[in-house]
């Protein structure tokens, strides 16, 4: 078990500070935190997968919970820019392919299915939105 | 015992010399080796302590402050995850904002992407003046 120093930042999240042990816990908090910040033992921080909500965490007291519905907005940003680069991967794919054409017939065949499969491509899947329709 | 020792030049037994400069100015004055995810530090010298401010971006604490906040950071990240980036983005702050340096403070940011920043596993810090 080590101790760690935490407080609440100016994102209105977590920030813990980790020392190295060069210098007394004491002194780094003294030198290395605001005002307000406290020292607790990281085993009283969220642990396993809470651990991974890491952007999500909120400091009440002494104590670091995690807000799940911050937690879920953020997964789903990430999800969402994921799904975004393979929607655009796709799209350089099927340019790809249409340069690639030999013939004029497959040029056109080929052009044709691309611009299809362009214009029904999202760029942008918002899971926000279908997680919390209207 | 405290004490001085000034020479110009330093000189090993087979005649090998280098000046002194080489030593004062070439040498680290702080580095650090620590696990991005969860702040764990491996070795350290001239760092009181690591502050993992979001995924991915901390700011590095100097146990002694430096002459002045014009010196070079130099830093790697790497993971063991095979699709993690490595880059690092040295004074910068939240988000993606430059982070002035000070003399016992400097702020770094370990991106994924444009607007996104990850914890990676060997985060490596070192700093010269």
């Amino acid at each position: 078990m080590s101790q760690v120093i935490i407080y609440q930042n100016s994102n209105g999240n977590v920030s813990v500070c980790v020392p190295t042990g060069e210098l007394p816990i004491n002194e780094v908090l003294a030198k290395d935190a605001p005002a307000g910040a406290i020292i607790v033992d990281d085993s009283t921080l969220p642990q396993g997968a809470d651990a991974q909500f890491f952007d999500a965490w909120k400091l009440n007291g002494s104590t670091v919970t995690v807000d799940f519905p911050t937690a879920q907005a953020h997964k789903l940003r990430d999800f969402n820019a994921a799904a975004v680069q393979v929607a655009q991967k796709r799209q350089l794919n099927t340019l790809a392919g249409i340069e690639n054409t030999p013939s004029d017939a497959d040029f056109t065949a080929n052009l044709t299915a691309g611009r299809t499969a362009i214009a029904s491509a999202k760029t942008t899947i918002d899971l926000v939105a279908i997680a919390n329709p209207a | 015992m405290a004490g001085t020792i000034v020479a110009d030049t330093l000189q090993d037994g087979a005649g090998n010399s280098t000046a002194m400069d080489n030593a004062i100015y070439g040498s680290a004055k702080a580095w650090v080796n620590f696990n991005g995810s969860g702040g764990t530090i491996r070795a350290s010298y001239n760092v009181s302590s690591i502050t993992v401010s979001a995924t991915g971006q901390f700011l590095v604490n100097l146990t002694n402050a430096l002459s002045d906040a014009n010196y070079a950071v130099i830093a790697s990240a790497s993971s063991t995850a095979s699709n993690a980036a490595g880059g690092v983005n040295i004074m910068t702050g939240t988000p993606w904002s430059v982070l002035t340096p000070t003399t016992t403070q400097f702020g770094i940011v370990t991106p994924i992407s444009t607007t996104t920043a990850t914890a990676l596993t060997y985060t490596c810090v070192a700093v010269f003046r």
